[in-house]
């Protein structure tokens, strides 16, 4: 082992190449995580905020938020199934929203609720609302009023909220109320009456959804992660995206055992005398895994600072997300992927006879 | 010929791994450009092929169809400016509806309304006709198997209080696709009829966009300028503008093509750089032959071809799995299997990959034959 | 074994009729100005048809230079270079190339194989450079079978170079510089990385070999225990080819 770090040190540029390639693909797999991530954090904030067991809504919504509409009738029936304990009215609206001082309008999701999400206060006064803090970017802050929608509906923004966005929207989170006068003004097509929500959060015990459908006979209840999954594009987005995350980490391996696989056959000669005075294969073996490994660790690094870089530099318009999670998923693979890709070696390393040191002097 | 594929065969696990590594990243290549042209054409391919020149939409709406809604002073207004032949509102909504067999289960479509003959027709017919009266839709050819073919009732499901309306398919279109979902062009009445019965409550079905046909001669990108600068609240774009600002669209193609290049990047640096490690370690047998009288340009060539040889194998690989690929749908996408396309690709990585060797190939140019009669630095 | 014939003294002169190589005053100089080596110095040398020739010296002392000169892979910076009547001496690189690859046949010090190629392929790879194709293929591998027995390695044929023993590989090498039916071999020291009685073993069946095909040798070497196998030995101190014969030589009187 003490060879295969000095070897790391001594000749650095034996390593460069397999650490450049590595770079970039650490880069690749933090982008397209970041992409990844972006579009699914952005888009399902305010569901996943959400402090409930299951979100309810009408049958014929085929779980879509927008197109969902229950009435006090069917709340009233809700509130009534055992094991429920708390129900809340939800409902979005997305809209442009004009901001003070600022040229360009802003998405905005105003959003009406009762029970409030995690991280999200007590409902604020009628016309007022809790604004995310991704709004900060489209130049909104506290105290600011903002001209939702056509009609340019008020709302005034109290305070900050983190990570509660819809479908790539900032959200407002409003009352009820507010939420209705603003669906109302601005989209009279989609009327919301008084009393009307679009989907019910409960929270309970027991087997709610099943309960609750049978219950009412017109609602259809999901899990809060089912209902985030629901939400448009976001399933075929995970799935396609770990997809191509996937088969990239294949081709990360193939890389590291083709650059690993040369490096070994350079030192063919250099085992056959190590393992001649004594170096068991095992040895020489780890010494290669290590080398991967530390390869692996700093074309993280790098990658990971080319990513950030990235982050900082590219448009706005791209849902690029960096988070925690995705770094240490993204150096947990590497490394896998260097220790795996560096086994291929070993059967060369196997191979090499210890008496191929004697006599061979070409 | 002989010397580079008898170095290859001898050396099956290294091209074996490295044509497979170029193959994967051929075929994320092929993958990924397929998805985001088809998830382009899928979200809004609608707006690309229906025939207003110049679309109007509510300036707080953000060029998104769903949070547009043209008020009627703003729709009189614009009919007004001058170079605009006609307008006409266009609706669009997604609704739940059970299409084909009344006991199917129940489906997304997405509902645009238009005025009959006029701004917002769809433009690419490949079966049946054109909607003639109230009751009648093209429908996405892409869908035609899911009960949307043509002869096929369409049913918008109500919501509570509200009345069922029908639509009888009458033709297809092709690449009439929003939102990803199945798609329907029915007439303006038509789309009135199915918002209210989702919303028994609403008070107006104002149009979603207004449709302009810009007078002969007339230009639309001025005319859509002269719209935005005439009519308060609103913001006009033309056609091509409408397709490519529409929200999400700029942003995926922005996302992926960042992608892309990286692996535009990557795949030829993976190539070029192991040729030029194979290079150097080979470079004594490489001066013996220069020595024993291989000109410069045969090695060359030995070289040029394992590139070829390569990349070739691998794009063969990165072909017959996307082909796979494309026989299934990948969530709601289908995924088109363009040979121009992969042609294009292949074509590219094949080129960037041989300039990357070009270090390679300059490093066999540089050997000196004489250096066999020194052995210097070379070692079997 | 073959006994040295009497006349051992190089000959400054080249004498009349066939010549497998003739050397007229040739000159190398390495670098310029204050780091000029002259590494050979007026040489002129004549090796006839079928002659074996050992050029014996100490280390740099120019051996190395005069081969290559001799064998096209390095340019004099003055004399004249005729091999088997061709004469190189104003050959372009490419023209060199060709030299090389038809006329001469080259053992090294050190790297003499190719090693992704087996013993066969070795031989083979002379006639797919010369661009055999077809009948001719099929003829240089049943040239390369027979040849690769002679040289005692028809069991060898299919295994690669890091397969074989020192000697072994040299002997391919042999038959690999024998392969295009050259006038002239340059062996430069082909026994140095052998022990005494392999290096032996592989001398006899280099002079067996030339013998049998009329092909004439210029081998290098420090040792002045294989000169024996050649006719004639000339010596070379610090780039100027020596008259006075060897010892070994001397007994022979
Ligand atoms: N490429 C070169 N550049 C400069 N000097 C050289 C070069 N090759 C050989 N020499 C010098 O020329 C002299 C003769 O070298 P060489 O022919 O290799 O000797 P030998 O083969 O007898 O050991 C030596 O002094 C050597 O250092
Ligand atoms: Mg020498």
């Amino acid at each position: 082992m003490g060879l295969a770090t000095t070897e790391l040190r001594r000749r650095p540029g034996r390593f460069a190449v397999a650490t450049v390639v590595l770079t970039f693909f650490s880069l690749l797999l933090l982008l397209l995580g970041g992409l990844l991530d972006g579009l699914f954090l952005g888009s399902t904030g305010a569901i996943r905020a959400q402090d409930a067991d299951v979100i309810v809504y009408s049958s014929t919504a085929r779980d879509s938020f927008l197109r969902s509409r229950l009435g006090s009738d069917v709340r009233a029936e809700v509130e009534a199934v055992p094991g429920v304990a708390d129900v809340g009215g939800l409902g979005f609206t997305l809209l442009g929203a004009t901001v003070p001082g600022e040229n360009e309008l802003a998405d905005v999701a105003v959003a009406g609720y009762e029970l409030p999400p995690t991280g999200v206060p007590e409902p604020p006064p009628a016309g007022h609302a809790w604004a995310d803090r991704r709004l900060e970017d489209a130049g909104v802050s506290i105290g600011d009023t903002l001209l939702v929608g056509p009609s340019a509906t008020p709302i005034v923004v109290d305070g900050w909220v983190e990570d509660t966005n819809y479908l790539q929207q900032g959200a407002l989170w409003t009352t009820l109320d507010t939420w209705r006068t603003v669906q109302n003004a601005n989209r009279p097509d989609a009327f919301v009456p008084d009393g009307v929500v679009q989907v019910l959060v409960v929270r309970g015990d027991g087997d709610l959804a099943a309960s609750i459908d049978a219950a009412t006979g017109s609602t259809s209840t999901l899990s809060v992660d089912d209902a985030v999954y629901a939400l448009p594009g976001v399933a075929s987005q995970q799935s396609t995206f770990n997809a191509i995350i996937f088969a990239t980490l294949a081709v990360v391996l193939a890389v590291v055992a083709l650059f690993f696989s040369l490096l070994t056959l350079e030192r063919t000669g250099l085992y056959g005398v190590l393992k001649a005075i004594g170096a068991s294969t095992a040895r020489l073996f780890g010494g290669v895994v290590l080398q991967a490994v530390v390869v692996a660790l700093v074309a993280f690094v790098a990658g990971g600072l080319l990513a950030w870089a990235a982050d900082a530099a590219l448009p706005g318009g791209i849902p690029l997300q960096l988070t925690v999670s995705r770094y240490v998923f993204t150096f947990v693979a590497l490394i896998a992927a260097a220790v795996l890709g560096s086994a291929v070696s070993l059967r060369r390393v196997t191979r090499i006879d210890p008496a191929s040191a004697i006599g061979s002097a070409a | 010929m002989y010397l580079a594929l008898k170095e290859m065969r001898r050396a099956r696990v290294r091209f074996g791994l490295l044509a497979g590594a170029v193959g994967l990243l051929v075929y994320l290549i092929l993958f990924q450009q397929a998805i985001s042209t088809g998830l382009i054409d899928q979200f809004i391919g609608a707006l690309k092929n229906q025939s207003a020149d110049v679309l109007v939409y509510n300036a707080q709406a953000r060029r998104n169809l769903e949070g547009s809604i043209v008020l009627p002073e703003q729709s009189a207004a614009i009919a007004e400016v001058e170079g605009v032949a006609v307008a006409a509102p266009l609706g669009e909504g997604t609704f739940t509806v059970v299409a084909g067999d009344p006991d199917a289960d129940e489906q997304d479509a997405v509902i645009f309304g238009y005025q009959l003959g006029g701004p917002g027709e769809p433009t690419t017919l490949t079966a049946g006709r054109l909607p003639e009266r109230t009751g009648e839709a093209v429908a996405s050819s892409r869908n035609a198997a899911d009960g949307f073919d043509v002869g096929d009732t369409v049913t918008v499901v109500p919501n509570a209080g509200g009345t069922a309306t029908s639509f009888t398919v009458v033709g297809l279109a092709e690449e009439i696709n929003y939102s990803v979902a199945p798609t329907l062009f029915t007439d303006f009445v038509g789309y009135d009829a199915a918002r209210r019965a989702v919303n028994p409550d609403a008070t107006d079905v104002l149009p979603s966009v207004v449709a302009v046909h810009v007078a002969e001669g007339a230009d639309p990108a001025e005319v859509a300028e002269a719209i935005t600068a005439a009519v308060d609240g609103t913001e006009a774009l033309t056609r091509q503008q409408a397709v490519d600002e529409s929200p999400g669209v700029s942003a995926v193609r922005q996302s992926f093509s960042v992608i892309l290049l990286l692996f535009y990047l990557v795949a030829p640096l993976v190539t070029g750089l192991f040729f030029l490690i194979v290079t150097f370690q080979k470079a004594g047998a490489l001066t013996l032959l220069r020595a024993i009288g291989a000109p410069a340009g045969l090695l060359v060539r030995s070289l040029v071809v394992q590139v070829a040889a390569v990349v070739v194998s691998g794009a063969a690989v990165a072909v017959g799995l996307f082909w796979l690929t494309t026989r299934t749908v990948i969530g709601s996408i289908s995924v088109p299997f363009d040979l121009g396309a992969i042609g294009f690709t292949v074509g590219l990585v094949l080129v960037l990959a041989l300039v990357t060797s070009l270090a390679a190939i300059r490093r066999v140019l540089r050997i000196e034959p004489i250096a066999a009669t020194t052995g210097a630095g070379v070692h079997l | 074994m073959t006994t040295p014939p009497a006349d051992t003294v190089a000959d400054t002169a080249p004498a009349a009729g066939p010549a497998a190589l003739e050397l007229a005053d040739v000159r190398k100089v390495y670098g310029a100005g204050d780091t000029e080596i002259v590494a050979v110095d007026h040489a002129t040398l004549r090796v006839g048809d079928g002659e074996i020739v050992a050029l014996l010296g100490p280390s740099g002392s120019g051996k190395t230079t005069l081969l290559s000169i001799a064998g096209g892979l390095l340019s004099a910076t003055q004399g004249r270079v005729v091999v088997g009547g061709e004469d190189i001496t104003g050959h372009s690189a490419a023209e060199l190339t060709d030299f090389r690859r038809s006329k001469v046949g080259f053992v090294f010090q050190s790297v003499n194989l190719v090693p992704f190629l087996t013993a066969e392929e070795n031989l083979l790879v002379v006639s797919e450079l010369s661009g055999a194709r077809g009948g001719a293929r099929k003829q240089a591998k049943a040239r390369a079978k027979e040849l690769l027995g002679e040289l005692g390695l028809a069991h060898r044929a299919g295994n690669l170079p890091a397969q074989l023993s020192g000697g072994e590989r040299q002997r391919v090498a042999i038959g690999r510089a024998l392969f295009n039916g050259p006038a002239l071999v340059l062996f430069d020291e082909p026994t140095s990385a052998l022990d005494t009685k392999i290096g032996e073993q592989v001398m006899e069946l280099i002079q067996a070999e030339m013998r049998s095909r009329h092909t004439a040798a210029v081998i290098v070497t420090h040792d002045t225990r294989m000169t024996h196998y050649a006719d004639r030995t000339v010596r070379i101190v610090d780039g100027v080819l020596g008259a006075e014969p060897v010892e070994g030589d001397l007994a022979a009187h």
